[in-house]
């Protein structure tokens, strides 16, 4: 995937720079706003990262200029400012996603996938059954079968499987769960996430091998092992 | 010269005594032409009944006996009377200057250097009569009548300029007043506040308004100090522990085991860092009332129901009880975001510090008088009533949870968040236990949703 990095924090560029690069993508780094909006305009990428503020024009200049000139690239924000700004500011000019400094990597990379597949994913229309490995979910129906055995889930529970199975074999940060599926902006103190999915986990789970990966300091995956 | 301009007092003063002067001195002009013109009608009128007593001496005695009358008349008393033929021949007394051929009414300088208002009439036979008197009278009439006016407008001025400074000099220490106050804000005295009159006048609303705004300000710089004194304690001590660590791990020879344990040490530390420093910047932002985000009408109960869902689970897992009492429909004006958090932390305070075997139970409830109450309260051991108002502030935290998880902020959010709201925050003696509740304002005058 071709990765446009905006960042004018040289070690911060070439930190991020060289994990994408090892994840397999081509990353192209601009230090300034002025450039990063040139390679934008006049390269086609699959996703761009932008700091918020930057030398030049700043990350939301950049993407109202991109928005207005028609381009639809993804656009991930990464700000240093606090997320509420963020998240308002980020969102109202046509950001796809936002992300505050400091982060985990995992979580970018994590993020940028999210991203980007939803971007592909649009284009599809919406399925009335979502199926992964031998599970089942039918949307209209709420009823959620593995193996053609039926399985009772809670509302919520109902919500968070929905969300993974819509993102399959994708990597889903805790944060990012807290976000769509709870509309939770903050990180809480206990450990609400896990609670769920190993609750969810062990409802999937007796009907045959397990289909919810932890990876360890990063997230969950749904998907057959 | 520039005293005079930059005192407002005197200013006003010179202006309103100008002012005083002006009006005067135009009145006293009316007023004398005035008192003149109606004088000198009466001197007309006395003229011309003068003019009509010879005329009739001219009936009653004929041509000789009027001539003998006037002549009498001009030597005895002086009177300015003057009977002459048509071409200018005297006939009998006396009137310099007088034209000949005059008609009617006119004022005319005398040789002698008199003025003189002067009737002309023609009489039978040729003849014509000029009967006049002196205007000098007239004159020291009005000026008589509107003298006391100038000695009155001088002493109007002069009350004016009194007047005038005394108020104004009153206004200027007024607001002296509150550009000392000011100044000594500006120099670091936040306590400062502009002295109140109790007149309820303008001055005391603009001083009340004014004492409002430096009450905020104050407020918004304990916040700034406080927060910064809380990262000084409370952020130094995980950075002087992660730098121990890091030293202590530089200093030894490289083992990996033990270095990646070192590592992971930081980076777990690092972490707790960070999640003290986003929750110390939500508060000061909210605080500052800077979450970017619009006050909408929110379903309070419909909120409070899916973070209790949430946390039921979790709760249920660690042998706990999460219960709920929630009466739908009660709506609050607000940011959902913040009251998530909110009753999120809340939640989560009961759980983690209530026990093992807490019961936790989220109430939202019509309340007469007021907006809706949320109300988290649990069977824990509580918090001892002296303390209820310092568990409020940041970072602090009681004795006995020093080693339980959480950055001591928890609360401080809720109550920013509650004071961004208009909500009041009150802690309580569940007996056994602990119960906070937040009051909603009246939800007066909802747009229908």
């Amino acid at each position: 995937m071709r990765v446009l990095l905006i960042e004018d924090d040289t070690s911060t560029a070439d930190y991020l720079a060289k994990g994408l690069r090892e994840v397999g993508h081509v990353v192209e780094v601009a230090r300034t706003g002025r450039d990063g909006l040139f390679l934008a305009l006049n390269e086609g990428f699959d996703a761009i990262i932008t700091d918020r503020m930057l030398p030049g024009p700043d990350g939301l200049s950049i993407l109202r200029a991109l928005r207005a000139s028609g381009n639809r690239t993804p656009v991930l924000i990464v700000t240093a400012l606090g997320e509420v700004d963020a998240r308002v500011d980020g969102l109202d000019a046509g950001a796809d996603d936002y992300l505050a400094k400091p982060f985990a990597f995992s979580e970018l990379r994590a993020r940028l996938d999210a991203m980007t597949r939803r971007a592909a994913a649009t284009s599809e229309g919406e399925a009335a059954v979502l199926r992964v490995a031998d599970l089942e979910m039918n949307l209209l129906r709420r009823i959620v079968r593995r193996a053609g055995q039926p399985i009772e889930l809670l509302p919520t529970e109902f919500r968070l499987l929905e969300f993974m199975m819509r993102r399959p074999g994708q990597v889903l940060t805790r944060t990012m769960l807290l976000e769509r599926v709870w509309d939770f902006n903050f990180d809480p103190t206990t450990n609400v996430v896990d609670v769920h999915v190993s609750r969810l986990r062990r409802k999937l789970d007796t009907g045959g091998p397990p289909l919810i990966r932890t990876l360890r300091g990063a997230g969950y995956v749904l998907g057959p092992g | 010269m520039s005293g005079i301009r930059r005192s407002f007092a005197l200013r006003v003063a010179a202006l309103s005594a100008a002012l005083v002067v002006l009006v005067c001195g135009a009145g006293f002009g009316w007023a004398y032409f005035q008192v003149a013109g109606a004088l000198r009608t009466q001197l007309d009128a006395a003229i011309a009944t003068d003019a009509e007593g010879y005329l009739e001496d001219l009936e009653n005695f004929g041509p000789q006996g009027f001539a003998a009358s006037v002549a009498v008349a001009a030597r005895r008393r002086g009177a300015l009377v003057l009977l002459r033929t048509a071409d200018g021949g005297r006939v009998a007394g006396a009137l310099d200057g007088a034209p000949i051929g005059l008609r009617g009414f006119t004022t005319l300088r005398a040789p002698d250097g008199r003025d003189l208002r002067v009737l002309g009439a023609a009489l039978p036979g040729g003849l014509e009569l000029m009967v006049g008197a002196d205007l000098a009278p007239v004159r020291r009439g009005a000026a008589a009548l509107t003298g006391t006016l100038p000695v009155a407008g001088a002493v109007a001025a002069l009350a004016a300029l009194l007047l005038g400074f005394v108020v104004a000099r009153r206004l200027e220490l007024r607001l002296r007043a509150v550009s000392e106050a000011g100044q000594a804000v500006i120099t670091g005295d936040l306590s400062r506040r502009l002295p109140l009159h109790g007149t309820g006048d303008e001055f005391d609303r603009l001083a009340g308004t004014m004492n409002a705004v430096l009450a905020r300000v104050e407020a918004l710089v304990e916040g700034l100090q406080s927060t910064t004194a809380s990262v000084a304690h409370d952020l130094r001590s995980p950075l002087f522990r992660l730098r121990q660590q890091l030293e202590a791990a530089v200093a030894r020879p490289r083992e990996p085991e033990a270095d990646t344990r070192t590592l992971e040490a930081s980076l777990a530390e690092l972490d707790g860092v960070l999640v003290t420093f986003s929750a110390l910047l939500r508060i000061a932002q909210v605080e500052a009332g800077l979450t970017g985000a619009e006050f909408e009408v929110v379903d309070l109960s419909a909120l409070a129901g899916a973070v209790v869902e949430l946390y039921a689970a979790v709760a249920e897992d660690a042998g706990q009880r999460l219960d709920t009492s929630v009466t739908p429909g009660q709506r609050v004006r607000g940011d959902p975001a913040l009251l998530r958090q909110a009753i999120a932390n809340l939640i989560e305070n009961a759980l983690t510090h209530g026990g093992p075997a807490v019961r936790v139970e989220v109430a939202v409830r019509a309340a007469p008088g007021s907006g809706p109450t949320l109300q988290v309260s649990d069977t824990g051991p509580g918090i001892p009533t002296i303390e209820h108002g310092r568990v409020l502030e940041r970072f602090y935290r009681l004795d006995r949870s020093r080693n339980t998880p959480g950055s001591g902020l928890g609360l401080a959010l809720v109550a920013a968040v509650a004071r961004l709201h208009g909500a009041s925050l009150r802690l309580d003696d569940a007996a056994p236990g602990l119960s906070v509740t937040l009051t909603f304002p009246k939800p007066d005058a909802f747009p229908e949703i």
